[in-house]
């Protein structure tokens, strides 16, 4: 059982010009499995490194189970860490590997023993016992140094990008095993990476971070569908949302969006916010997937969705095989989008076509602030 | 296809007999010297002087026993181990803790302290020599071989330093900071982490401390000055001296003098060329 709370976290090196990391603040609930998420150089790992008490602190606290731990030394807050290059001893054994943070803790012998062998045997290293890292490989180090937090049996698990090492197919199977052993030891887990795959499929929760601050906390669904700002809208998703330069008109019957393609009206928005857009620039922003070649198929009785047609010119064509990604620019201007259609399309480069646009799913962001809009 | 290999095979030797000519050259130049000095030591002087290059025949074998019992060699031979090894021991442990710091810890004074430990050595020792006179004479500690190895110790940290520092630098710092998570005390980690990773550096400086003090000459004879303080350079010199010219007995205690040395080399010289070419870890 352990909660972890990071309150206006800051770290400043000497001689830099500009915090690593600025007013970070986050709670990890008992259990929970949050992954810190961005850019490389944002500061995740910076923050990680604090929590684990590997960096010392500018300002801010960190308190485990309400406890401020900043004065606490590494080894006494009861943490492990995974390590993005495993950091396992390349002089001794697996099981010296991961006996090395038993053995410091005046653990029995036996008991030392009897926990590596349970460790070993659930990450399936129970043959490679006596060999020594240089013989393992890159899984099989990955698996090690996981083994390694787990014997401590410790109240958090930090990772640091684990799984940045290992090739694509590797990585997947690796995720998913991650995943089930969390779940199974139920430990409070913070994990680092920038990658948006792993924060999707593994995070209950994923906190977004750009230049040293947080930008966005959620789940990853919800973070997902509602991007608090352009860097999470782009960040998220593959293609990245298309961002465009639009305007908002107030008509009789609502608000409309201006697009260099054409204009639309914006369903289901809350119309008082829009309205002090009214008149004003704003940065349209549509997903890829809600793009779609030819409106799509309705169930009866459901109700209508709402479609905006745009003009496009195809500007490329990448066929993935499961879908299609076609790059377009909207009539009348220099916008380029991209649009995520099905395998089956005829289109080719040079054609004109209209795409159906779900303004349902339209974000719309303020230019000045970078925000969402409503 | 199949008779242009041995064509090529061919033209890869000849390719290759510069470089077999450079290697033969090279051992007539650095083996000549100590195959004639080998073959002095089993010669008496009146022999030599007859003609210099000649076999020994017959081998006085006997020459090796005399050097030992009847000219204070064996006396010579445990001074210099004794110097020689804790002058090593003391070199390497301070050595490789002060390259674990330097590698490891940024602290105020870091850059200068790595400084002043790199002008040690591009300081010859010539220059040092008179101050390490003066300083030894009021210590008490002229002429004894507790002053010889604290002056080992200190010409000899800078080098030291200088290759631990520069392999225990590639040692991963996650390393250190999953043996902090682990609980181990700094100390703890220098000693389970850096020491045994770092072993083939160690090594290294290990042979190459060794074999240099042990032919140490000039610090020797300038801070010793009793015939039973002086180690083996120093007592060859004896047969040199200005009053004799013992070549066949000098060329005996070379022989000796340079058997510990072509032992630890035998021993360490892989370890040693691993450690000087090899990265840290993988």
């Amino acid at each position: 059982m352990a909660i972890v709370t990071v309150d206006g976290l800051c770290k400043r090196y000497a001689g830099a010009p500009a915090p690593a990391v600025h007013d970070v603040t986050f709670t990890v609930a008992d259990r929970e499995f949050m992954v810190l998420l961005g850019p490389s150089g944002c500061g995740k790992s910076t923050v990680l490194r604090m929590i684990a008490g590997l960096e010392p602190i500018t300002a801010g606290t960190v308190s485990i189970d309400g406890k401020v731990v900043n004065q606490v030394p590494a080894k006494a807050r009861d943490i492990a860490m995974v390590f993005q290059s495993y950091a396992l001893y390349p002089h001794m054994t697996v099981y010296d590997n991961l006996a090395f943070g038993l053995r410091r803790r005046a653990i029995g012998k036996a008991e030392v023993a009897r926990r590596v062998q349970a460790a070993a045997v659930k990450l399936e290293l129970t043959e490679l016992l006596q060999r020594k890292p240089h013989a393992l490989s890159g899984g099989q180090r990955q698996r090690v140094a996981v083994g390694r937090a787990i014997v401590r049996d410790p109240k958090v698990f930090l990772f640091d990008e684990p799984l940045s090492n290992l090739d694509a197919a590797l990585r997947v199977s690796t995720r998913n095993e991650l995943i089930r052993q969390q779940r199974e030891i139920g430990t409070t887990s913070i994990y680092v990476t920038h990658d948006q795959v792993e924060a999707m499929t593994m995070g209950d929760r994923i906190c977004i971070m750009n230049q040293g601050k947080v930008v966005q906390i959620g789940r990853p669904l919800e973070v997902y569908r509602s991007p608090a700002d352009t860097f999470v809208s782009r960040f998220l998703g593959n293609p990245p949302m298309n961002l465009l330069p639009g305007r908002l008109e107030q008509r009789n019957d609502g608000i409309v969006a201006h697009l260099a393609g054409g204009t639309f009206a914006l369903p289901m928005r809350a119309a008082s916010v829009l309205a002090r857009y009214a008149g004003g620039e704003v940065i349209v922003g549509v997903r890829p997937e809600d793009l779609y070649e030819a409106l799509p198929a309705r169930d009866p009785g459901q109700s209508a969705p709402h479609f905006a047609r745009l003009p496009v010119r195809v500007s490329g064509v990448e066929p993935l095989g499961a879908e299609t990604l076609l790059m377009v620019s909207l009539d009348g201007s220099d916008a380029e989008m991209i649009a995520r259609i099905g395998r089956d399309t005829t289109l080719r480069r040079g054609d004109r076509v209209e795409l159906a646009l779900d303004t349902a799913a339209v974000h719309l962001f303020d230019p000045a602030t970078t925000r969402a809009i409503a | 296809m199949a008779n242009s290999l041995p064509m090529r095979s061919g033209f890869a030797q000849l390719r290759r007999a510069p470089l077999v000519l450079f290697v033969a050259v090279y051992t007539v130049v650095t083996g000549g010297p100590l195959l004639w000095v080998a073959m002095m030591s089993l010669r008496t002087t009146a022999e030599i002087f007859k003609n210099p290059y000649g076999f020994p025949a017959p081998a006085h074998w006997e020459k090796f026993v005399d050097a030992w019992t009847k000219s204070n060699y064996a006396t010579y031979f445990w001074n210099s181990t004794i110097v020689v090894l804790i002058a090593v021991a003391l070199v390497t442990a301070v050595g490789a803790m002060v390259a674990h710091c330097l590698a490891r810890y940024s602290f105020r004074g870091n850059r200068l302290v790595r400084f002043a430990i790199l002008t040690g050595l591009v300081l010859p020792p010539q220059l040092v020599i008179l101050a390490l006179f003066q300083i030894l004479l009021d210590l008490n500690l002229y002429n004894t071989l507790t002053g010889l190895i604290l002056v080992y110790v200190a010409t000899h940290i800078a080098m030291t330093v200088y290759v631990l520092e520069g392999f225990f630098a590639q040692i991963p710092q996650d390393l250190f900071d999953a043996a902090r998570m682990d609980g181990y005390s700094d100390f703890e980690i220098f000693w389970r982490v850096t020491v045994p990773i770092g072993a083939p550096a160690i090594f290294t400086t290990v042979t190459l401390n060794f074999i240099v003090l042990w032919n140490e000459f000039l610090f020797a004879v300038v801070l010793l000055t009793d015939d039973n303080k002086r180690t083996l350079p120093l007592g060859i010199m004896h047969f040199t001296g200005s009053h004799q010219l013992d070549v066949g007995m000098a060329a005996t205690g070379l022989m000796i003098a340079m058997l510990p040395v072509i032992v630890v080399y035998a021993f360490f010289s892989d370890t040693m060329i691993k450690g000087m070419t090899a990265g840290a870890v993988r």
